[in-house]
């Protein structure tokens, strides 16, 4: 399975967004990282086939994932920032069984395999709970397992530790170590992706490195450093 | 929390959902068939005896869903005092409280997603005839689902609004409160495509 950019341009009101991106990501530990602003979450959408590029091309598989949106369930799952923008059910079951009825299973079949993926992670009895009760932590972890149930091949997650404490963190992150899929993971600390197998990074929209950590990171590091150092904040953008 | 389902579980949980509806819409139209307060009254005290038979906790919890009937009740009793039609009032009264301590009992006992599935099954002709029903579906999850975060939404900014301000908040917070609730309905917008949007036609027959 391989996610395949190829000259992806994407403007949103008027601003080019992205330029040109070009990757095929074949590897099954991919980080993105970059700044605030860098176009990391509309790359992010874009490969999970939400927005659609007006340049360029961007499948998984070889399949167009934003013109069609049934192989896109079987083939990619996102996870976004905030789990408030994402859970869309009043119960917990609910939410996870919905995905999979959306795949085409029966309600029966949803509620049980939505079931199985709770007692796959110990959390037989959120069953009946109310999402919104959820902390924070556990709305993500609801994320992940509701994505997960839908047994995609490629999972893209937009920042999906901010905002979280350190326990919480490590949590989800040893959850995410044990997945078959293959792993998108956008962020703007380099922390996260160390033990990946490949990193890009964005800035401004294009693609400046692409490449090993080692090779990748810490000179994104030192950038970020040097940046850090500076007032560019100043700035307004448009 | 705004789910009303008991988390108390009585026999009235395992029945079917739509069992209960349909008995619940038989037995209030049944309550119209009679003006006799003495046979409403008796009607009231057997769905007293269904919260009885679910337990003191039930009891106790259908009684404060019910407790919001009083101005209602005491506008009718008012009404009916000032027109000297005591017993017409009584039986409106009676009948009122009966009907609705009944469709509580069916509210307490039956998960959403049973509701719903009754829902889809009385939807199916209108399905037959081309219609989607399942976003009809869909909107229902998602009021119970959102109503708590917009109620949460109005509270931040009120909040932030006191840290700014020695006043109470005004009407100036309802705009925000409608731009944050159009922010997140493109959020919610979003996640409903990444989980393929209302895909209906095919799935249809499997519901």
């Amino acid at each position: 399975m391989s996610v395949d950019l190829r000259d992806v341009g994407v403007s949103l009101d008027g601003q080019r967004v992205l330029h040109a991106i070009s990757a095929s990501l074949t590897e099954p530990r991919i980080g993105i990282v970059g700044r605030n602003g860098s176009g990391k979450s509309t790359l992010a959408r874009v490969i999970a086939g939400l927005i659609e590029p007006d340049q360029g091309q961007a499948r998984i598989g070889g399949q167009d994932m934003a013109r069609d949106r049934r192989a896109a369930l079987a083939a990619v799952g996102i996870i976004f920032q905030n789990p408030d923008h994402q859970i869309i059910f009043p119960t917990v079951i609910e939410e996870i069984a919905f995905g999979l009825t959306q795949q085409g299973l029966g309600r029966d079949e949803a509620q049980n395999a939505a079931r199985a993926i709770l007692a796959r992670f110990g959390k037989a009895h959120w069953e009946a709970a109310a999402t919104y009760a959820l902390s924070q932590g556990q709305k993500q972890l609801l994320c992940l397992m509701t994505v997960l149930a839908m047994r995609p091949r490629t999972i893209v997650m937009d920042e999906p530790f901010s905002g979280l404490d350190i326990p919480t963190r490590m949590q989800i992150a040893r959850h995410l170590s044990c997945i078959d899929a293959q792993l998108v993971l956008i962020t703007h600390d380099p922390e996260q992706v160390r033990g990946f197998d490949r990193i890009l990074w964005l800035d401004g929209g294009r693609l400046v490195a692409d490449g090993p950590p080692d090779a990748v990171l810490p000179a994104f590091r030192q950038r970020m450093e040097d940046w850090g150092n500076g007032d560019d904040l100043a700035h307004l953008a448009g | 929390m705004i789910s009303l389902t008991s988390p108390v579980e009585t026999w009235a949980h395992r029945l079917p959902a739509g069992i209960k509806l349909a008995a619940l819409s038989g037995l209030t139209v049944t309550l119209f068939l009679t003006d006799r307060p003495g046979a409403l009254g008796a009607a009231l005290l057997a769905v007293f005896g269904l919260y009885l038979s679910g337990g003191p906790v039930f009891l106790r919890q259908g009684l404060r869903h019910l407790r919001m009937l009083w101005p209602f009740l005491l506008l009718i009793a008012l009404w009916h005092g000032a027109t000297g039609q005591w017993q017409a009032g009584l039986v409106i009264a009676l009948r009122l409280l009966t009907a609705l301590a009944l469709a509580n009992v069916v509210t307490m006992t039956s998960r959403l997603t049973d509701m719903i599935a009754v829902l889809t099954c009385l939807l199916a002709p209108l399905r037959g005839m081309g219609l989607q029903t399942r976003a009809v579906e869909l909107a229902i999850a998602m009021v119970l689902r959102f109503t708590p975060m917009l109620t949460e939404n109005g509270r931040r900014l009120a909040m932030s609004w006191r840290a700014r301000s020695p006043r109470r908040p005004s009407w100036r917070i309802v705009m925000p409160m409608v731009a944050l609730a159009l922010d997140d309905a493109d959020h919610v917008a979003e996640a409903l495509r990444a989980r393929g949007g209302i895909l209906n036609d095919r799935d249809a027959g499997k519901d």
